[in-house]
């Protein structure tokens, strides 16, 4: 049964095409894990307000976000930033195409997917953080911003790393998705040689060891932020 | 009393939570370089009085002056700010910055609220260490430290604020017996070296050792105010009796 041919590996077009599905992964990736910290901060952020009507629209942004398939999301965001409304006219060709390319879709909904997990575990972050901590800082005169910058954000998130380690391992898996809305990503091209080639089997293989390097490498990398950020009684110890 | 010069005064205090009165009409008066204790049953409203005199709460009615501010009208934060220069305060626990370490955490609000000079911060921040005596934890993290010695690095980082009152809120009460006496050390030396205190405690010799007057709580109100000689001997108010009953 596992007789495998690798022999089509050898064939240029096949090679660029996992260098180009590689790329675009990492891209996709990297992109919507920046955007989905950040908008995780700003959330967690907005939150310590005490806004009625803005912890209720945050409130209901990680709902719908948390509750719903991501590959719905996608499919959402691509149905309807990229075919519906959002048109522009290309003034080369004078063809009318969408503003938001299927990448540039992926990209939005991957963020406030990731975001809305985001604003959670930054929010438990500053939650389990003892109250006292924030009243030494009010007491001691710092502004509400500077309280937020030097000492819940700095606190929070040494707190929320290992979740936010989760967050984003999973935010990697789920960038294969975006295959479906045709982005090129790897899962996209993986495709694309199997339907060439017909070689199931050996290039799921191939693609399931890159995904696990990948991940791999991105959970490794977190781990020595942890360590890197721990401080004694919060976290892995300060080695 | 030899200290003319009232620093806080507080009158007629209110406050409530909801249907919940916290505090019902708090007269208080301490007088410059005068150590103040306040004592009473837990939930008769000591913190919320300390908390109301450096504004992190908020009061329904009365007035609070600290040196030239009238807390009751400071509205904002920003407003609030030069009042918490002159006010500092050591909570029950937690109160350090876990992320910095013992020295950081003296140095950090002078340098980064105050804006004086790095060097002249830490030379200052070095002393209050040693003064402490934790010199040499300088570069531990609170979660190094014994509860004792976080506390004593609690103090240090309120005197680098240069205050002129420091409030104490039962800051030896989560501390081992062994410990607590290091900490009291401290406060005592700081109330010899004529800062204004306002501890509430329930250490009842110290307060009494230490304190120029010693009020007692009960229900939000301050039920009895005297000398701690006259305090602890004769109480008047059958409450304090009770609570010195069972306590001493
Ligand atoms: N932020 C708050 N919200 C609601 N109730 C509070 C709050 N702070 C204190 N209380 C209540 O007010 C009462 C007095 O609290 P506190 O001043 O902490 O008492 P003490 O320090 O004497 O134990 C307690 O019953 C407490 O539950
Ligand atoms: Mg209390």
């Amino acid at each position: 049964m596992l007789d495998l041919d690798y022999s089509w590996l050898a064939d240029p077009a096949y090679q660029s095409w996992l260098v180009v599905g590689v790329i675009n992964t990492l891209k996709l990736a990297a992109i919507s894990s920046i955007a989905a910290t950040l908008i995780g901060m700003l959330g967690a952020l907005a939150l310590t307000l005490r806004i009625a009507w803005l912890d209720a629209l945050i409130e209901l942004f990680v709902e719908v976000f948390r509750n719903t398939p991501p590959l719905l999301q996608m499919l959402f965001a691509y149905f309807t930033l990229s075919t519906l409304g959002l048109q522009v006219t290309d003034p080369d060709t004078g063809l009318s195409m969408p503003l938001l390319s299927a990448f540039a879709c992926a990209a939005i909904s991957l963020s406030l997917f990731g975001g809305a997990l985001a604003i959670e575990a930054f929010r438990s972050g500053i939650e389990t953080m003892p109250r006292a901590i924030i009243e030494a800082g009010q007491a001691l005169g710092y502004s509400r911003w500077a309280r937020f910058w030097r000492i819940e954000a700095p606190i929070a998130t040494r707190i929320s790393l290992p979740a936010l380690t989760n967050i984003l391992s999973n935010l990697f898996k789920t960038t294969s998705q975006a295959s479906v809305i045709t982005v090129p990503e790897l899962m996209y091209y993986a495709g694309q040689i199997y339907n060439d080639n017909f070689r199931t089997m050996e290039v799921m293989i191939l693609v399931l060891v890159i995904y696990v390097t990948l991940v791999s490498i991105l959970t490794y990398l977190m781990a020595r932020l942890e360590r890197w950020m721990a401080f004694p009684g919060y976290g892995k110890a300060a080695s | 009393m030899t200290h003319p010069e009232a620093l806080i005064e507080i009158k007629d205090i209110h406050k409530s939570f909801g249907k919940f009165n916290v505090l019902n009409g708090i007269d208080l008066t301490v007088r410059k370089g005068e150590a103040v204790c306040i004592i009473g049953p837990s939930g008769s409203g000591k913190s919320t009085i300390l908390r109301c005199m450096n504004g992190l709460m908020p009061i329904d009615r009365g007035t609070i002056r600290v040196g030239q501010h009238q807390v009751h009208s400071l509205k904002t934060e920003k407003a609030m700010r030069p009042l918490r220069h002159q006010v500092a305060m050591v909570f029950q626990q937690y109160n350090l910055f876990p992320h910095k370490t013992a020295l950081e955490n003296v140095m950090m609000a002078p340098i980064q609220v105050l804006g004086h000079d790095r060097a002249e911060v830490e030379d200052r921040a070095r002393k209050l260490l040693d003064k402490v005596r934790l010199g040499h934890k300088a570069d531990s993290y609170p979660g190094q430290l014994s509860g004792g010695q976080q506390q004593r690095v609690a103090i240090a980082r309120a005197l680098a604020m240069q205050p002129d009152v420091i409030l104490f809120d039962e800051v030896t009460a989560a501390l081992d017996p062994e410990t607590v006496k290091d900490v009291l050390f401290n406060i005592r030396e700081l109330v010899e070296e004529g800062l204004t205190c306002v501890l509430v405690t329930h250490e009842m010799g110290f307060a009494r050792e230490v304190s120029h007057h010693v009020c007692f709580t009960d229900h939000g109100k301050i039920v009895e105010d005297a000398p701690p000689a006259e305090f602890f001997a004769n109480p008047r108010d059958p409450r304090t009796r009770e609570f010195l009953g069972q306590v001493l």
